[in-house]
């Protein structure tokens, strides 16, 4: 009875208090790309201006660098650059502001562009974050506060930290685990709906074997729908020319697959084609866009693009990386000279003559950065506006093309696109189908809620 | 890694190799690694910074280093001491060196550290979030693979 009393007792000590806030959270509050953040007082050990860091090579892009903090190495990080987030230019000789952090094990500065004050509130005022937030992902915050006229974004500083250092070991061990489990996932997708369908499965499963062995090419839930209306084509031609519908050298595989590719591949792109997908670009903020083209080739479709993005979005920086695990066909990337007739209208402003004929003007070229990368290693390219990534998630297995699609959305901006091939088919959520003609494009969603979230991923 | 950055590389390893062993040198199939990856015994690593950020690893087998480094030296050495330490560290720093000079022709500014030679068994080295271009090489006196790690700066 008498641990009951004490209770109830408790309960009703506080009562008082409840028509009152009680104030039990201070926060520092800061601004970050124009939004106004906090962090818990309690976490912040000072407040400084900085100006030398000591660079340290072979770090994140975040890391600024090292500085001595009366006798101690402190790492410095700046969260502009870690959320990507807008980077004011700082004066020449003016300090950054820099809020030491304390967490449980270690002390480090990050660099924000202006602190501003602190503020009491009751810590029952801070709301969960709401996903439309996306400067920032919602798994760093903590929540969301009402202060005064304004919004205070709460950020999680240990799980910010701590996810920094992670961030960089969990991607690799995803990837090397999908070939084993890949095996498995790829039956599925045909398993017999109906008895008279037996037939038809059978020889969707032969194309399905060959197609693999021959070109590396993976049926899956993303092409699936192509291929069942390919192989009925298929079928009517082979039985014309008194044919077998199975493939059996590997250039009936390329003849069978012919059509799947987008257009233009290969080849710099003709004026209709360019204006579907101008249509389908998003408005863009800011002075920068950024565009990633894995699986690039000879460059052909970088270039193409890039001189859309300069023609469409015009005045502001482009910057297109594009890469590609073909050493021969990138290796020439960078220099790639063709004919004059070849050259579409899209591309006209940018030719110049060259000593092997004719190129691309060096303001083009530099808005490219050419690369010789696997996509499935990880990768150090920071948040993009645009993916273009046509007919090549098809040549990877089903594991694999679930981890890229991850992948491309977790580079993708809110609102960005993703385009693939004029034959594949996004079957994941979080996106939405933008289409045009030939092209087929893919809007970035917000994220669900957090706890849809986890389930997704 | 930038596809302008590989040549320099490739070519710089081939030239130095070939005069200071006066031997042949066949060159494997370059491809790229993941982050982390076993290392054979030796290794000789000079970082680099500048526009880009990165390093570049020099990998061979004990034995290998030592007969590089006897040949190098024009005397016969049995043990993997002092002097056969500089010499290794000596040739990574030469053919980086080369691949930096043709890199900076090329209008790529790149800044080198000292090299630092590593040895022992079951190493491995980890690069996080980069990707290293590994660029094999075969000599009479055994592999040598070098080991190129190398982004731009955001």
């Amino acid at each position: 009875m008498s641990a009951v009393d004490t209770e109830v007792q408790k309960e009703g000590s506080h009562r008082p208090d409840e028509g009152r806030e009680k104030i039990d959270f201070k926060m520092i509050t800061f601004s970050l790309g124009g939004r106004e953040y906090g962090i818990d007082i309690m976490k912040v050990k000072e407040i400084s201006k900085i100006d030398r860091f000591t660079y340290v090579p072979n770090g994140s892009p975040f890391l600024r660098g090292v500085y001595n903090l009366r006798g101690e190495i402190i790492p410095i990080i700046d969260f502009r650059i870690m959320f990507h987030l807008p980077l004011k230019p700082i004066e020449a000789g003016k300090a950054e502001n820099v809020l030491i952090l304390n967490t449980e094990d270690q002390v480090m500065g990050v660099i924000v562009d202006s602190i501003d004050k602190v503020i009491g509130v009751s810590s029952q005022r801070v709301k969960p974050a709401h996903p439309l937030f996306h400067d920032i992902n919602v798994q760093y915050l903590k929540g969301i506060i009402e202060y005064g006229s304004s919004l205070y974004i709460v950020l999680d500083v240990d799980r910010i930290l701590g996810i920094a250092e992670e961030r960089q070991a969990e991607r690799p061990a995803a990837a090397a685990e999908a070939p084993a489990v890949a095996a498995g996932l790829e039956a599925p997708a045909f398993a017999p709906s109906g008895e008279e369908e037996s037939a038809d499965t059978l020889e969707l499963g032969f194309i399905r074997d060959t197609l693999s062995a021959f070109r590396g090419f993976v049926v899956s839930d993303l092409n699936l729908d192509w291929v069942k209306a390919r192989l009925g084509e298929w079928r009517d031609l082979r039985s014309s020319e008194g044919r077998g519908v199975q493939l059996a050298e590997p250039n009936e595989a390329d003849d069978f697959l012919e059509p799947f590719y987008s257009p233009y591949t290969g080849e710099l792109w003709g004026e209709a084609y360019a204006r579907e997908i101008e249509e389908l670009l998003p408005d863009v903020s800011g002075g920068t866009l950024s565009a990633w083209n894995p699986g690039c080739g000879k460059g052909y479709e970088s270039y193409s693009f890039a001189a859309l993005l300069d023609r469409h979005y015009h005045g502001k920086r482009i910057k297109v990386w594009a890469n590609d695990n073909d050493l021969l066909g990138i290796s020439m990337a960078p220099t790639l000279a063709f004919h004059e007739e070849a050259i579409p209208p899209l591309l006209a402003p940018f030719v110049v003559k060259t000593r092997n004929g004719f190129g691309f003007k060096q303001e083009l070229k530099d808005s490219i950065l050419f690369e010789y990368h696997d996509i499935l290693h990880p990768n150090p390219f920071p948040e993009v506006d645009l993916v273009l990534a046509r007919d090549i998630l098809s040549f990877f297995n089903p594991v694999q093309q679930q981890a890229l699609v991850q992948l491309f959305r977790s580079k993708l901006r809110v609102g960005g696109i993703l385009f693939i091939g004029s034959n594949e088919r996004l079957v994941d959520s979080g996106w939405r189908e933008v289409r045009k003609g030939g092209v087929c494009g893919f809007e970035r969603l917000a994220d669900e809620e957090p706890s849809n979230k986890e389930q997704v991923t | 890694m930038r596809v302008e950055y590989i040549n320099p590389f490739v070519e710089a390893t081939f030239s130095i190799l070939k005069e200071v062993l006066n031997t042949k040198v066949e060159r494997g199939e370059l491809y790229l690694k993941p982050t982390s990856h076993p290392v054979l015994g030796v290794a000789a690593i000079v970082g680099l910074a500048g526009d880009v950020e990165g390093r570049v690893l020099f990998d061979m087998a004990r034995e290998t280093a030592i007969s590089i480094a006897s040949i190098m030296n024009g005397e016969e050495l049995t043990e993997f001491d002092e002097l056969g330490k500089a010499t290794i560290a000596e040739l990574a720093n030469m053919i980086t060196a080369q691949a930096v000079t043709k890199l900076h022709d090329l209008g790529f500014r790149f800044d080198l550290t000292p090299p630092a030679l590593i040895t022992g068994i079951n190493m491995e080295v980890s690069s996080p979030n980069v990707e290293a271009l590994i660029v094999p090489v075969t000599l009479p006196q055994g592999k040598l693979e070098i080991n190129v790690a190398i982004r731009e700066r955001a």
